[in-house]
């Protein structure tokens, strides 16, 4: 690495000068030490243990994460589905997989998912983000990245990247071969687990920061939202308004997957083929139509909503509730939804007036955290964020930034302190791109 | 040792054992994740050290590990004619229709051989590192060349092991990956369970048969369903294991074959008519009743996902020339 770093006399002087700095404001035992910065009342994610979190695993994931390479046909990654800006989920009522093939289901939203309990909208089976993520990856029903068979092709593409090369070897070290499916999956993982929102009105709300967070409407809205009239709390509770949830220190894992009354074909409780919900992996019969109950954090930005998108807006999710269940009154999914007999008890219809429906969409909308889907932490990191050196991406560049992006260059701390260092994306802060932060630093970003 | 050591141990064995202990099959309710061989003397792997194993263990020591290498033929073959990637054969399925396989690969486990009085002599395979692991092999007739593009460059149509000298004339094996090893990691498993074609992450566990068609999409994913968490992330077990047990009789390892036949398997199904709303052909979902007589001609019951003896047509016998 040092090989590139050779200029004139004054550039050696320079560098000098900063890795004595480096010296001075590093503690490369504090950098390798990581925990997620969690909003208050949060508890601790549970980490597995052959997984611990790492600044250079969730960097490598990140980037994984927003790599096209990791599709058979390079033509999507994990973010074309989940998109920073929709909360990670992508839009549309069911997703789209990269040959086109479309999913039954609606792509989930990562908001917090590093606490779920069960990926997925109904598999119970799918317990871990390490185990998940092969389920996109490699499945053939339907088609997602369509990876399958072509594991070794993913790897070679991945080991042929300078920057990749760099960071597989920081992210597991001591590993002679990095490049396994295994360190990929851990990577992204790591990478999801830091996809934590928390920040919303709410939040500031009940954490005693800001009274004034909630509006009037927002705070009556919630009243009705905890009350036993919508029931809305009892499969949306906590602090992540799911109940699937568990953490550090929960000895429980609590999975809750309810059937909410979106269909009944046969007057027997049927779901469409394809959707069928938890039936589809147990085959018990009071199963079918259960999915799980999802996080109501950042719904503004998660429309359309339901498993299959098949309602557009809050407002039609809150008359769903109000009528105890879909009615469909012709085609091939006709039926009477408030009649499936395998329907939640707690959806038994309410009368509400356009007032309190109001209060309510204020109270759902205050869960809206709009730095979680800006945060530059969770963005596409191929794309340069502020200026060369800018790692923490406040739009000033500091000297001890600078001292990072040298400390990167001398091979002194990992790629993962400043991914700005090395915005051409060879795994090395070049002379140039050292330059480019030093004018940053002088001239502002 | 002496040989009356010898004579004490086994009829300490027997005494203990008692007739009928040669059988030691994990069972798919059994829910062990053990290594192979973590266990001194546990040669299946079961986690148990069984009183069989050590009479083993103890006839290694006696004869010098007498086993002797074996060589277990299979072949892909689509009625008479063998497999090949592309090939379009006609006249299969119920009403005749077109074939062109796109992917044929399946493990096996569990083998045995068998001899005159019934016995079961369990095949030790070797740990070749590629298509051999533990008591689990990978047989695979594509080589990857269009329109198999899943597949692997590579192909494997034997079977390798030592088995104690010995008359036999039977051969019995499982179709699947047993359930020790059908629900543990699959990103970091070595291989052959590291192939991700073969992957079922969905159902926690492996495709244990994988047929592909190139005309119509036809699909033959066999593997277990139903399975469920006896405890956070362990799978304690599956409604529908799914795993043929194939009993070939008589077999000859020198001089025969072991032939699977596509066209057997699909005898009874047609290519062009797939049950609404379910994926074309059988991915094994209980709701698709175009698994009914493919599983059937696996010797499977699809109702309960047990085996059935005597029902498979899908392997036989052959001589090799």
């Amino acid at each position: 690495m040092l090989g590139r770093i050779r200029g004139s006399a004054i550039y050696i002087a320079a560098l000098s000068l900063l890795h004595c700095l480096a010296w001075a404001a590093e503690d490369l035992q504090a950098q390798r030490s990581y925990a997620v910065e969690l909003p208050v009342g949060f508890p601790k994610p549970r980490i597995p243990a052959d997984n611990p979190l790492s600044i250079e695993k969730i960097a490598l994931g990140r980037f994984l994460f927003y790599d096209v390479r990791l599709s058979g046909n390079l033509s999507q990654s994990c973010a074309s589905c989940h998109q920073q800006a929709r909360a990670f989920t992508d839009g549309r009522p069911r997703a789209v997989g990269s040959t086109g093939e479309i999913h039954p289901r609606s792509a989930m939203s990562l908001t917090n998912v590093a606490y779920a309990t069960a990926l997925g909208w109904a598999n119970p089976l799918l317990d871990s983000l390490e185990r998940q993520a092969l389920v996109p990856m490699f499945n053939e029903r339907p088609v997602e990245l369509g990876l399958s068979g072509k594991e070794e092709e993913l790897v070679d593409r991945l080991r042929a990247d300078l920057r990749y090369q760099r960071m597989f070897a920081e992210a597991f070290r001591g590993q002679s071969d990095p490049f396994t499916l295994g360190n990929i999956v851990k990577a992204i993982a790591s990478f999801e687990r830091t996809l934590i929102s928390g920040n919303s009105a709410y939040d500031r709300y009940v954490q005693g920061l800001d009274d004034n967070a909630l509006s009037e409407e927002a705070f009556f809205g919630g009243r009705l939202f905890f009350s036993e009239r919508l029931e809305c709390f009892h499969c949306h509770g906590g602090f992540n308004f799911t109940a699937s949830v568990t953490h550090e220190g929960n000895p429980f894992d609590e999975t809750s997957f309810q059937n909410n009354g979106l269909y009944n074909i046969d007057g027997r409780g049927a779901y469409p083929p394809d959707n069928t919900g938890l039936f589809e992996i147990t085959r018990i019969p009071s199963d079918m139509g259960r999915f799980k109950a999802p996080t109501l954090r950042n719904l503004s930005y998660t429309a359309p909503y339901m498993h299959d998108g098949s309602i557009a807006t809050l407002e039609e999710v809150i008359d769903h509730y109000a009528a105890g269940g879909r009615r469909i009154h012709s085609g091939p999914y006709a039926g009477d939804g408030s009649k499936n007999p395998y329907k939640s008890n707690f959806i038994r219809g309410f009368v509400i007036t356009e007032e309190e429906k109001q209060q309510v969409l204020a109270f759902l909308q205050s869960l809206d955290d709009p730095e979680f889907v800006t945060n530059p932490r969770l963005s596409d990191p191929f794309q340069l964020w502020g200026c060369v050196s800018d790692c923490n991406y406040d739009f000033v560049v500091t000297v001890d930034e600078l001292v990072r992006a040298v400390n990167i260059a001398l091979g002194e701390s990992s790629l993962a302190v400043c991914l700005s260092a090395d915005p051409s994306g060879d795994g090395d802060p070049t002379i140039e791109e050292i330059l480019q932060g030093i004018h940053a630093l002088l001239a502002g970003c | 040792m002496e040989p009356w050591m010898r004579t004490l141990v086994l009829f300490l064995a027997v005494a203990v054992s008692g007739p009928g202990a040669y059988v030691a099959q994990a069972t798919d309710t059994s829910g062990r994740f053990d290594r192979y061989g973590q266990c001194a003397g546990d040669r299946n792997g079961d986690g148990q050290v069984t009183v069989d194993e050590l009479v083993a263990g103890v006839n290694n020591i006696l004869e010098g590990c007498g086993h002797v290498p074996v060589a277990i033929r299979f072949a892909g073959r689509v009625g008479q004619e063998p497999f090949q990637c592309g090939t379009t054969y006609s006249g299969v399925g119920r009403n005749g229709g077109e074939f062109v396989p796109s992917d044929f690969r399946f493990y096996v486990s569990n083998v045995r051989l068998l001899t005159s009085d019934d016995r079961e002599v369990a095949v030790l395979l070797d740990q070749d590192g590629v298509w051999q692991l533990e008591d689990v092999a990978l047989l695979d007739f594509e080589n990857k060349t269009s329109p198999c593009v899943n597949g692997t460059v590579q192909t494997n149509e034997t079977v390798r092991g030592r088995v104690a000298p010995g008359a036999y004339n039977g051969i019995r094996f499982v179709l699947g990956v047993p359930f020790r090893r059908n629900h543990g990691d699959a990103s970091v498993a070595p291989p052959p369970l590291s192939l991700t074609s073969m992957f079922w992450s969905w159902q926690a566990g492996y495709k244990f048969l994988r047929v592909d068609t190139a005309l119509d999409a036809y699909h033959i994913h066999l593997g277990s369903t139903g399975c469920y968490f006896a405890q956070p992330g362990v799978v304690g077990g599956c409604a529908r294991p799914n795993r043929a047990e194939v009993i070939l009789r008589p077999f000859s390892v020198e001089d025969d074959v072991i032939v699977a036949d596509l066209a057997a398997l699909l005898a009874d199904s047609d290519l062009n008519e797939n049950k609404e709303g379910t994926p074309p052909g059988c991915m094994s979902d209980p709701g698709d009743d175009d698994c009914n007589v493919l599983l059937r001609n696996l010797g499977v019951d699809f109702a309960s996902g047990q085996p059935v003896a005597g029902l498979q047509k899908f392997f036989r016998v052959e001589p090799h020339h």
